[in-house]
C-alpha cells in the first residue's frame, strides 16, 4: 500500500491505496466520485477525462500513486446542480446532451481549453476534444456548445 | 475487482536512484506517461514485480539550447514539444509530428522517451527525429552512451537502461512532414508518415535524409532517394526517376501499392513544389 495526498476538487485528500491502483479506480471506489466513467479503459474513448494540474488527461492511464502531488478535478468539482458552471449550461441549452455518457469528459476537456485559450475557433475546439468520442450527437452541437460558453466566460 | 495485479511502486527524485531500483528489481517497468506501459499492462501476463515512476526526476525534463543544438529530455510531453517555439523555430517537422501523435488528452502525457523506448510505431516521432539526425542519450548503471537514434532503435541488447534525453544538432535544414490516416471504426488511425530534410547549396540539395514511417516495422531511410535528391538540381528529378528509387529502397519491406503510391506523390510534392 503507498500513502499519498491529492489535492481533489480543491480538498486535500490523504489516502492509502493499492500500489497498483489507477486513478478511476480511486475516483469511483474509494471516493465516490462516478461522473468519471468506465468504458474502453485503454484511453481511446475519453469518458474517464479529468484534470490534472490543469489538462485533460485520461485517468484510466494513471496509477494513482503516481499523483502525489498532483491537483485533480473532475466534473463534480466544477459546478453542482444548484450553481452549474457555464460549461455545463451551455451543454443543456443547446441540446448538446444525448445519452450523457461522454458529458463529463467533455465538458473536462473543454473547460481545459477555454482555461488556455478563452475565444477557440470551432477548429481548435474540434482539436480540443479529438480524445472525447460521443456516439450520439454527431458532434456538431457539442462544438456549438463550447462556442456558446466562450463567450459567457 | 481490480484492473491491475500488484506490483510495487516507486518514485525515484533522481537518476542514479532509479538505475539503482532497476538494477535491483526482479522485472521492473520503467513508467514514462503511461500511455503505452499501463496500456500494455493490463492485457499481458508477464507482470513486472516493479514499477519505477519517472516523473519525478528533473533531469529527464525539459527542452533546452545545449551547445550548438537542442536537448529534450526524455520524460518531455508530447504536447509540451508541440507547443515549444523553440523546437517550431528550429526543427518545424518535429512540432508538426507532436502535434499530430494521438489525441489532445493522450499527448498531455505521453513522453518523447516513452514512445521512444517503447517502440510503438504509430508515432511518427522516431521517424522526424532520426531524420533530423537526433542522437539519443542512454544511462545504465555505470555507464552513459550517446548513439544515433537510427542505431538505438533496432538494439535489443540494452536491457536495464533508462533514455535521458534527446539532442538534435543545430543545423540550417529545411525540414518536411508528410502523414497520411485511414478510418478505422470512425477513428483516423496512423498509415504511413514521410520526414524529409536538407540543406541547401544554391539551386542544389545535400545532406538529405529521407526516413519513412511505415507502421508497421522500423523507420526505413530510403538511401537511393536521398542520393536522387542530392547534388541534383530540383527541376531535373523526374517522377519515374523517383519511382525507380523507392521502388529499390522498398523492394524489401512490407509496403504494399497504396502506400508506395502515397510516398511517391509525396517526393513528387517535395521535388516540384516544396524546394
Amino acid at each position: 500500500m503507498k500513502k499519498c495526498k491529492i489535492v481533489i476538487n480543491g480538498k486535500l485528500c490523504e489516502l492509502e491505496i493499492r500500489d497498483a491502483e489507477l486513478l478511476i479506480e480511486t475516483l469511483r471506489e474509494r471516493l465516490g466520485l462516478l461522473g468519471t466513467r468506465y468504458s474502453c479503459l485503454e484511453g481511446d474513448c475519453g469518458v474517464c477525462t479529468v484534470l490534472k494540474n490543469g489538462k485533460n488527461v485520461l485517468s484510466c492511464l494513471i496509477l494513482t500513486a503516481d499523483c502525489d502531488g498532483d491537483d485533480i478535478v473532475t466534473i463534480e468539482g466544477i459546478g453542482r446542480g444548484e450553481a452549474p458552471h457555464p460549461l455545463q449550461n451551455s451543454f443543456v441549452e443547446k441540446g448538446a446532451i444525448q445519452c450523457g455518457f461522454c458529458t463529463p469528459g467533455m465538458i473536462l476537456a473543454a473547460k481545459a481549453l477555454l482555461d488556455k485559450n478563452p475565444r477557440p475557433e470551432d477548429a481548435e475546439i474540434a482539436k480540443a476534444l479529438d480524445g472525447n468520442l460521443c456516439r450520439c450527437t454527431g458532434y456538431v452541437k457539442i462544438i456549438d456548445a463550447v462556442r456558446d460558453a466562450s463567450k459567457k466566460l | 475487482m481490480p484492473i491491475l495485479k500488484d506490483f510495487k511502486f516507486h518514485a525515484p527524485k533522481t537518476l542514479s536512484e532509479a538505475l539503482g531500483l532497476l538494477d535491483k528489481g526482479k522485472t521492473s517497468l520503467l513508467l514514462a506517461g503511461g500511455t503505452f506501459a499501463l496500456n500494455t499492462l493490463k492485457k499481458t501476463s508477464r507482470f513486472p514485480s516493479d514499477v519505477i515512476s519517472l516523473r519525478k526526476i528533473g533531469a529527464l525534463q525539459g527542452i533546452k539550447p545545449q551547445g550548438r543544438g537542442l536537448w529534450i529530455g526524455a520524460m518531455t510531453t508530447v504536447a509540451d514539444v508541440a507547443g515549444s517555439k523553440l523546437i517550431e523555430n528550429m526543427f518545424p517537422s518535429l512540432a508538426q509530428a507532436a502535434s499530430s501523435l494521438g489525441t489532445t488528452p493522450v499527448r498531455h502525457m505521453a513522453t518523447v522517451g516513452g514512445n521512444i523506448a517503447s517502440r510503438f510505431f504509430w508515432a511518427d516521432l522516431p521517424a522526424v527525429l532520426i531524420s533530423l539526425g537526433a542522437k539519443i542519450c542512454v544511462a545504465e548503471k555505470n555507464k552513459k552512451e550517446t548513439l544515433p537514434l537510427e542505431k538505438f532503435l533496432p538494439e535489443r541488447s540494452l536491457k536495464k537502461f533508462i533514455l535521458t534525453g534527446i539532442f538534435l544538432p543545430e543545423n540550417k535544414m529545411s525540414s518536411f512532414y508528410f502523414r497520411h490516416t485511414r478510418a478505422v471504426q470512425e477513428v483516423d488511425a496512423p498509415y504511413l508518415a514521410l520526414a524529409f530534410s536538407c540543406s541547401r547549396k544554391g539551386a542544389r540539395l545535400q545532406d538529405v535524409r529521407c526516413i519513412v514511417n511505415t507502421t508497421l516495422s522500423l523507420p526505413l531511410s530510403l538511401k537511393n532517394v536521398e542520393a536522387l535528391f542530392e547534388n541534383i538540381a530540383r527541376a531535373k528529378i523526374a517522377a519515374r526517376e523517383i519511382q525507380e528509387a523507392l521502388r529499390k529502397d522498398t523492394e524489401n519491406s512490407k509496403l504494399d501499392a497504396y502506400r508506395l503510391h502515397l510516398l511517391s506523390a509525396d517526393l513528387e510534392k517535395l521535388a516540384y513544389e516544396k524546394m
